[in-house]
């Protein structure tokens, strides 16, 4: 090797290894420990057992599907909301961008996005609490609505986890869909004017098919974010009341970290997994593909 | 015009609102901060508080201190060590020729995806063979491991609008590699670089998974300090809104300096501003 070999292998090499000892080996291990049945505190006492901790979450363990139900029921509901709120938004930040005021008021509305998530669950506790909270007292003063257990009943708890998740992004949808409406060209605008056409022509057929790449972007990227789904429910309703905001990741960190079943919590972490890499080979494809798409314009 | 100006007014009423939504929820907790136990919860609400009533913020700090401190080292820390493996790697992918290049650059970005919760039992297991666990240095491993995929996919979008002529007027002067990275390519992506710094920060300065599985006692973070303020029988909610608010300065700080960067390190680099 000569010597230019050397040095670029240097600035590679050393990121490739870390990644393979700290991110790569982590997961091919946990494919191997749920082929067994063991407990994190006796790991040196560990039975194989093939394929039994998947078959026993994927046909007879309920609260397991609840907990995939879950998720994807959370994932969907709050990206929907965020995509169409996200939208609302963007076009009003889209038509006021001269004002000077509107950029001030657009760094307030995405302060969400990067708060502790923990936090937010918190914030949310607290305005939620059923008799004292200040959501309770509007509600009752304003809209004469008796308050009700927001999330110690399933389903409010389930429309509540989904309405805090979509509190946090759809910030994040807002401004990458106003990236996207920035790129649209001003002729097509004109040229739409002076044909006559309306907003809802406009909408459909400039608008949405110039920002479709970034609404794309943001659905997988959320999606992936969805899958693993823990800090808030961790905080607000641990999985209940029973199983009824019961997640995947909250599952898993459930089984392995409380009942100390680990074989079993480590196919949870495979079957998540496998979710993850589907999503992944998507995103993988679309992020590439916007960004070439990005480049050349 | 004056339908214009109209129109303004409108949607800036709109925008106003949207805005109150995102923000009033925060406000919320931070006056809380400032009340004690019965004003949190008193019925009608005490809608502005006794600002000087700092009580809560006192007695959140003596208590929880070295939990910030820790909070503080392994955020800092893994942000360092995120930047010394990613700069050079996101380099090297934007700069270098070599078979298999794209590829590597999907198999590091893949790994930005996978589930952190999938590999936090095998990492528990080597951390505790190698004696670790407990540990701030394991915590800052961890979280850097977590976060150079974004890191080198962020850096290398910026790396790219260097202009290549610049970069191969240099090799042709005879500079290498190294010299081009540190004199060329790092002081010309400093907003860049500053933004890849900013969200690692944030991110590891919010993690609570990894934290929950690997921290004891000694390595505890301030995220896992406020968790168990909420674990108790009884809530005292003082504290957890003053902690709250503690937690939410540096996040909230940052987004405001992140500013234009913000949507294309979301994307990781997939959208330029």
């Amino acid at each position: 090797m000569n010597r230019e070999k050397i040095e670029k292998t240097l600035f590679i090499l050393p990121t490739c290894l870390f990644l393979l000892a700290i991110s790569i080996f982590p997961f091919i291990y946990s494919v191997y420990l749920s082929a067994f049945q063991a407990k994190l505190t006796k790991m040196h006492r560990k039975f194989f057992i093939g394929w039994e901790n998947y078959q026993i979450l994927l046909f007879e363990d309920d609260v397991f599907l609840t907990a995939i139900q879950n998720t994807f029921t959370i994932a969907f509901s709050s990206i929907t909301i965020e995509i169409i709120l996200g939208f609302i938004m963007a076009k009003i930040f889209f038509e006021i961008r001269h004002l000077k005021i509107s950029n001030a008021i657009r760094t307030i509305s995405i302060l969400p996005i990067m708060l502790t998530p923990l936090c937010v669950g918190l914030v949310f506790l607290y305005i939620l609490n059923p008799t004292l909270g200040i959501f309770s007292y509007i509600v009752e003063t304003f809209f004469g609505l008796e308050p009700i257990a927001y999330l110690g009943q399933p389903i409010p708890a389930k429309i509540s986890i989904i309405c805090i998740n979509s509190w946090q992004w759809t910030p994040f949808m807002m401004i990458l869909l106003l990236a996207g409406l920035m790129t649209v060209p001003s002729e097509q605008y004109e040229a739409a004017k002076i044909d006559g056409a309306n907003w809802y022509h406009v909408m459909t057929k400039i608008e949405i098919p110039s920002i479709l790449s970034f609404m794309l972007l943001g659905i997988v990227l959320r999606l992936i974010e969805c899958i693993r789904l823990f800090d808030i429910i961790y905080v607000t309703t641990r999985g209940g009341p029973g199983i009824a905001t019961e997640v995947m990741a909250y599952f898993t960190y459930r089984t392995e970290f409380r009942s100390f079943q680990i074989g079993t919590g480590s196919a949870s972490a495979v079957i998540i997994l496998i979710i993850s890499i589907i999503v992944t080979t998507i995103a993988v494809t679309l992020l590439r593909r916007v960004e070439r798409n990005a480049d050349f314009s | 015009m004056r339908t214009s100006a109209r129109k303004n007014i409108i949607l800036l009423a709109f925008a106003i609102f949207f805005m109150l939504i995102f923000i009033l929820p925060n406000l919320w907790m931070l006056f809380g901060s400032f009340k004690d136990q019965n004003a949190m919860f008193s019925l009608p609400p005490i809608w502005i508080p006794d600002f000087t009533y700092l009580k809560n913020f006192t007695i959140m700090l003596s208590q929880s201190y070295m939990y910030l401190i820790n909070s503080l080292i392994v955020t800092i820390g893994s942000t360092i060590v995120t930047l010394i493996f990613s700069l050079p790697t996101a380099f090297g992918l934007t700069f270098f020729i070599f078979r298999g290049q794209n590829f590597l650059a999907d198999w590091i970005l893949s790994t930005r995806m996978l589930p952190p919760v999938a590999a936090a039992v095998p990492l528990f297991i080597l951390f505790k063979y190698l004696n670790l666990l407990d540990s701030l240095f394991a915590l800052i491993i961890v979280y850097t491991a977590f976060n150079i995929p974004f890191a080198v996919w962020v850096s290398a979008s910026f790396f790219r609008r260097i202009p290549m002529d610049l970069i191969e007027a240099s090799r042709i002067e005879g500079a290498s590699w190294f010299d081009i990275f540190l004199k060329i390519a790092v002081p010309l992506s400093k907003g860049g670089i500053a933004t890849v710094a900013i969200f690692v920060f944030i991110f590891s300065w919010n993690e609570l998974l990894i934290a929950l599985f690997f921290t004891v006692s000694d390595a505890r973070t301030f995220p896992i300090f406020i968790s168990a303020q909420v674990s108790q029988a009884q809530i005292i909610w003082g504290n957890v809104a003053a902690a709250t608010v503690i937690q939410s300065i540096p996040p909230i700080l940052l987004t405001i300096f992140l500013q234009k960067n913000i949507v294309s390190g979301l994307t990781l680099g997939a959208v330029k501003n």
